[in-house]
């Protein structure tokens, strides 16, 4: 009897996996001309990051004179030693990279996803030792006040922080990172920190309930001035984005086309962008194929680090 | 020089909007979970002003269906339903409101008992293990149960029940406690929703460890010398102030006392409210105390039975 029941399992949940590994949503061909993503190098967080970040910045032509700007650091959790959140020396770095572009504001928000007490995170991760006027500068996005922006997928709507919606820019600085369920996580899975936790809860299980590919997606439609910069220097692969392990890269990529961004660090990760999902579903919004990214900086060849990869995922791994 | 206490009492009196309620922080616009916090740090004296205005708030954001919304700018239940609940029980307000805010307590489920989802978990057991047929409380209405809205449910129920239990009541108190129960990590604690997760263990947390614990109300599968001992651990070791006030609420409920530090490794004052609010509530004189096995705490002082404000049943809501 158990033997039957197992076997039907096993069937069916290939069966299942089969399916969504097959059932894609279809590829888009993106927006107008092609988009610029820069690839630095950076061997550790001891370099000179700041000097990374403009020669980047010049790359993709930032322009961030007199914006109001939103710099969205990847601190879901925090764990002493774990490549989990962006790091504070990379964050301080991209602090000072917008005030010589000239930003009018400078704000850092965030709502982790796991624990509630994001000022505790953000001591713990350095940030209130490495960012001069942090608590000037940070918003607990999970408890800031919210604003309904109509459309989110089919839900009809989705509350937002005024603070991400009242930005001019808001700046992905996410940490790349392998995903158990979204295959990587990089700066627009990281935009999930912005949904407010006060009224999603902890996790903001909503955005799994509408699909962690749509909501990423949708939350991309919703920030279009955005612009992503990704924490390659030390990643995560295997159990990510919590549980995996360093993955020493040694890159930063940055960009204003979020979908080009992640789909560069996922090529430089091993990883193929055309299979994991929430890039097909904001390919329309943004450039995944790779004749339409400029890369600037290093050469994906020359960076390539394949990141270990859960078994469920082995069939995004790059040909 | 005022004590402790008292500075944190004096900060939430003074942040109190002009509409009566509590943002998260000083200045902010007002939000239920804040604003309930508040309210049970200030509840005595019972006639105050300032908790009469909060309850105007509160009242006025009852919604037809027996849930509260979370605040002016969302017309949606929520779920400090729970907390609004164990403020009427607090205030010993059984109006018509409670029993609609208990009502809509009762039905609330999560999302994991549904067939598609048990089919799914059936199908692939190792992704998340747990048991969908105990079901907790969602954050949101259509999504999974989770613990901290758990714990706060089954406080806000347990509270209810004090003054005369219903078997619709009961029945979920003991379902809510089995998943409690059931998710409880290899190490002790409560992670926020699960304990293994891809073949994986998971970390307990320490404000969702105390969270649970509170819920759980002197549960007898407990070993509770071994788990208090636990949570002091965690308040000794954690940084969070927030986790630190749920971890010694945790204690003060079943050790009749918060945890002493010396005041060089006390946390610096915060404007945070939640975590103002969290240190000073007397949850010993909140919880009803129902089914604690006194025997199985040690050093405890076992919080009494009485909900304060038990005599006024009767009054008006808030």
């Amino acid at each position: 009897m158990m033997a039957r029941r197992g076997f039907l399992q096993t069937a069916l949940g290939a069966a299942a996996s089969g399916t969504v590994a097959c059932q894609q949503p279809s590829l888009g061909p993106g927006p107008r001309g092609r988009a610029a993503v820069a690839i630095l190098r950076a061997a550790s967080y001891g370099e000179d990051l700041l000097d990374r970040l403009q020669r980047g910045a010049a790359a993709c032509g930032l322009d961030a004179r007199g914006k109001r700007v939103l710099l969205k650091p990847n601190l879901v959790e925090f764990v002493p030693g774990a490549p989990i959140h962006t790091e504070a020396a990379l964050l301080a770095a991209a602090v000072e990279l917008f005030e010589r572009l000239g930003a009018r504001e400078i704000t850092i928000g965030e709502g982790p996803g796991h624990r509630r007490d994001a000022w505790y995170l953000a001591e713990a991760a350095g940030y209130r030792a490495a960012i001069p006027r942090f608590e000037a500068r940070f918003v607990d996005l999970n408890r800031d006040d919210v604003a309904r922006v109509a459309g989110f997928a089919d839900t009809g709507g989705i509350y937002l922080p005024r603070t991400a919606l009242a930005a001019d820019l808001v700046v992905s600085v996410a940490r790349m990172k392998t995903h158990h369920w979204a295959g990587a996580t990089l700066s627009m899975k990281n935009l999930f920190g912005v949904v407010p936790g006060a009224l999603y809860g902890w996790p903001k299980n909503h955005l799994h309930q509408v699909g962690i590919g749509r909501s990423a997606a949708e939350l991309y439609r919703i920030f279009p001035r955005s612009f992503a910069i990704v924490d390659g220097i030390v990643g995560m692969e295997g159990n990510g984005p919590i549980q995996g392990h360093a993955r020493p890269c040694g890159v930063v990529v940055m960009g204003a086309d979020l979908a080009a961004v992640d789909a560069t660090c996922c090529r430089i990760m091993g990883i193929d962008p055309e299979k994991i999902e929430y890039l097909r579903l904001a390919s329309s919004l943004g450039h995944v194929r790779d004749e339409r990214i400029e890369q600037r900086g290093e050469a994906i060849a020359q960076v390539r680090t394949p990141f270990a990869l859960m078994p469920e995922f082995q069939y995004v791994r790059l040909a | 020089m005022l004590s402790r206490v008292e500075s944190r009492l004096t900060m939430l009196a003074a942040a109190q909007n002009g509409d009566g309620g509590w943002g998260y922080f000083p200045g902010k616009p007002s939000w239920l979970e804040p604003t309930v916090y508040a309210l049970l740090a200030l509840s005595e004296p019972s006639d105050s002003p300032a908790l009469a205005r909060g309850r105007r708030l509160v009242r006025s954001w009852e919604l037809p269906g027996g849930g509260w919304r979370a605040c002016a700018a969302v017309n949606e239940a929520h779920w400090a339903t729970s907390l609004a609940v164990t403020l009427h029980s607090v205030l010993g307000i059984y109006d018509s409101s409670f029993e609609r805010g208990v009502a809509w307590l009762t039905a609330s489920t999560g999302a994991e008992g549904r067939p598609l989802t048990r089919l799914a978990h059936w199908l692939r057991p190792a992704t998340v293990e747990f048991d969908p047929t105990v079901s907790g409380w969602p954050w949101q209405a259509g999504t999974s149960s989770w613990i901290e809205p758990t714990a706060h449910a089954l406080l806000a129920l347990r509270c209810a029940a004090a003054r005369g239990e219903q078997a619709a009541v009961a029945g979920r108190i003991a379902t809510g406690e089995r998943m409690l129960l059931e998710r409880r990590c290899r190490d002790g604690g409560w992670n926020y929703g699960n304990r293994r997760v891809l073949g994986a263990d998971l970390p307990s947390y320490p404000e969702t460890t105390a969270l649970a614990l509170m819920g759980l109300n002197g549960h007898p599968s407990i070993q509770w010398g071994d788990a208090l001992n636990h949570v002091e651990r965690m308040w000794r070791e954690t940084r969070s102030p927030l986790a630190r006030a749920w971890l010694a609420s945790c204690l003060l409920q079943y050790r009749g006392e918060r945890p002493g530090l010396p005041d060089a490794a006390r946390s610096p004052d915060t404007d945070d409210i939640l975590v103002a609010a969290v240190e000073v509530i007397a949850w010993d004189r909140i919880l009803p105390g129902l089914n604690l096995p006194g025997s199985n705490l040690p050093g405890s002082n076992l919080p009494g039975s009485n909900l304060p404000g038990s005599n006024r049943r009767g009054s008006v809501g808030p």
